[in-house]
């Protein structure tokens, strides 16, 4: 079949007329030094340069994804290069990066600072490399059906799984993000505030880009709010993605942010709260906002719901609609038989379209009980199963109820609560273990573990389920319970357990 | 307030905050050198520093802390 091209079109194209369009132009600033696009350009061909010397057919490289400009431009020399990147934050425990190498069968991981002999991987330096030459074509005879990333994410059975997003995916999220209306060009000051583990970061670096914009990142070794805030007031950002609970985190100051130059701000990775939104729109009055959805399978976002000014804003629960699916997504809502339902009847969202995953890394029976065929509009259609829980309203606008499973999110991050307790009874020989959510006093959930035993040291549990999660899935407190109450039904009452939270 | 005792107070709160006794405060510490320092604990953080040396931050100030370092200062300046 011939290769559709697309992200030659919607990516690699727009990309490189930046890079050469907009030599001089800033566009980065990581860590308060800012970076060209010409200086950019260069680090791309020394690092494609590097990739070519080892001769590795192999498409999979691991990247430690840190926070500098070695590390973005290894995503576009791999991709350049026909190859796709698995992100490994240097956050994460060495035990997760293990699992992720495992399962991929990475042999060359790119980095932009240490050496990780324990891995056993070829460490290919990104830093320091000799100017060659520019080398910045595309061999478009490259498929469009070649992975760009695999993203791991919590596995409900305590194994993360790897979702493989590729250049057909992320060249109808581009076509797809541009029809939303979203307009940047050259003079923006785009904010990347998301872990190159998580998705929304692609967009947030991506889109300023292709665009020739300037990305203004986080440093690792700073608080995030904190330093999203001084970037805000300082920098005059006029576009970004945040996790409505980092407006969590500013609200006490609300009264001290005034930001009048940012034209777009995109809430997402969470259901967004209304009060939230209308409080955070006094501090941004020229402010566009949107609200985006959309599982990593989906690749970024599938649907979004445009704020207007002066209109009345859908919200269910209080939480914001999650508006209408972009251009290369069709969405529809089914119940347990796959009958699609009719407006207002509440059932399984599923997506498909070009945007939808080709699947999750070497996982067969993962991928048949979260993608399947049928029949919608005239063609038989592959459809991925969101786990939410929605309905379309009259204006055929979707409005998300919630989780069909016990999946959560803590500061935008998918977490599976059967991920934590696997590790913990792992830790607890079998004893039994159970991680319930409560939301805190400004209003952002936290995980809470519940372990059963005469006796637990706690701290030691702790410290073992640092060594196998990331940061976000470390619950903030661990209660021993002597024996967890039950329910009529012989199960753990979960109800009673949220109460001793408040109890204790 | 003497600079030695604001470093104490504040090694107080650390340690009581990020549930660690072993800290040290040093100035070029920061997030990633303690490893329950997050968004959570650091807001955690800051309530208890300002409840402790009863003063007020501004977000533009604590916007402006990289490290321990600069936290020592800010509390210096406030109290001065």
């Amino acid at each position: 079949m011939k290769n559709s091209n697309q992200f030659q079109t919607h990516v690699i194209s727009p990309l490189l007329t930046t890079i050469s369009q907009f030599h001089e132009r800033k566009a980065f600033c990581i860590n308060e030094v800012f970076y060209t696009y010409k200086q950019l350009g260069e680090l791309i061909s020394n690092i494609r340069f590097a990739i070519r010397e080892l001769n590795e057919d192999y498409i999979y490289f691991g990247l430690i994804a840190n926070d500098d400009l070695e590390t973005y431009a290894s995503i576009l020399a791999l991709w350049l290069e026909g190859k796709a990147y698995v992100p490994l934050h240097p956050n994460q425990p060495l035990d997760r990066w293990k699992e992720i190498i495992k399962q991929t069968g990475i042999k060359t991981i790119l980095s932009s600072g240490d050496n990780y002999e324990s891995l056993n991987c070829k460490i290919v330096k990104t830093y320091n490399l000799a100017y060659k030459a520019d080398l910045l074509e595309y061999d478009f005879s490259i498929d469009d059906g070649t992975d760009c990333y695999v993203l791991f994410t919590s596995g409900s059975t305590g194994t993360p799984k790897g979702v493989r997003i590729n250049r057909t995916n992320i060249s109808a999220f581009m076509d797809s993000f541009w029809n939303c209306g979203i307009n940047i060009t050259e003079e923006d000051k785009c904010l990347q505030c998301f872990d190159l583990t998580f998705d929304v970061s692609v967009q947030s670096f991506l889109a300023p880009l292709i665009k020739g914009a300037c990305v203004y990142t986080i440093p690792h070794d700073q608080i995030k709010y904190s330093y999203v805030a001084g970037l805000l007031e300082d920098e005059h950002i006029t576009f970004g993605a945040i996790a409505p609970s980092m407006l969590r985190y500013l609200k006490p100051y609300f009264d001290e942010i005034h930001c009048p130059g940012l034209k777009c701000c995109i809430l997402t990775g969470e259901a967004s709260p209304l009060d939230l939104v209308k409080q955070w729109e006094k501090c941004v009055p020229n402010a566009e906002i949107f609200d985006f959805y959309g599982p990593t399978e989906t690749t970024i976002y599938c649907t979004y719901y445009k704020l207007n000014k002066g209109r009345e804003i859908k919200t269910l629960n209080g939480m914001l609609s999650i508006g209408v699916p972009m251009k290369n997504v069709e969405a529809i809502v089914v119940d347990e038989e796959y009958n699609i339902l009719s407006t207002g009847e509440k059932g399984e969202l599923c997506i498909s379209g070009d945007q939808v995953s080709a699947g999750y890394w070497n996982n067969p029976e993962k991928n048949a009980a979260s993608f399947f065929e049928k029949e919608y509009n005239g063609k038989i259609q592959r459809f991925y199963h969101t786990g939410d829980l929605c309905y379309f309203d009259n204006d055929k606008h979707l409005m998300l109820y919630g989780r069909l499973d016990s999946q959560t999110k803590i500061q935008g991050y998918r977490v599976e609560l059967g991920e934590i307790e696997f590790h913990a009874r792992e830790f607890l020989k079998g004893a039994n273990a159970i991680v319930v959510t409560f939301d805190n006093s400004i209003g952002n959930t936290e995980l809470v573990l519940f372990a059963e035993g005469e006796t637990v040291n706690t701290i030691s549990l702790m410290d073992y389920l640092k060594t196998k999660l990331p940061f976000y899935m470390i619950p903030s407190k661990i209660i021993q319970e002597q024996q967890f109450p039950l329910n009529s039904n012989s199960k753990v009452d979960k109800i009673k357990l949220k109460k001793r939270i408040s109890e204790i | 307030m003497e600079k030695e005792l604001i470093i104490d107070k504040l090694t107080t709160i650390f340690r009581d905050v990020f549930s660690d006794n072993t800290i040290i405060l040093k100035e070029e510490i920061t997030a990633n050198d303690i490893g329950s320092w997050n968004s959570l604990s650091h807001m955690l953080m800051i309530a208890e520093v300002e409840n402790n040396f009863s003063i007020k931050f501004k977000l533009k100030e604590i916007s402006k802390l990289k490290d321990v370092g600069t936290l020592i200062d800010l509390v210096d300046s406030k109290l001065s």
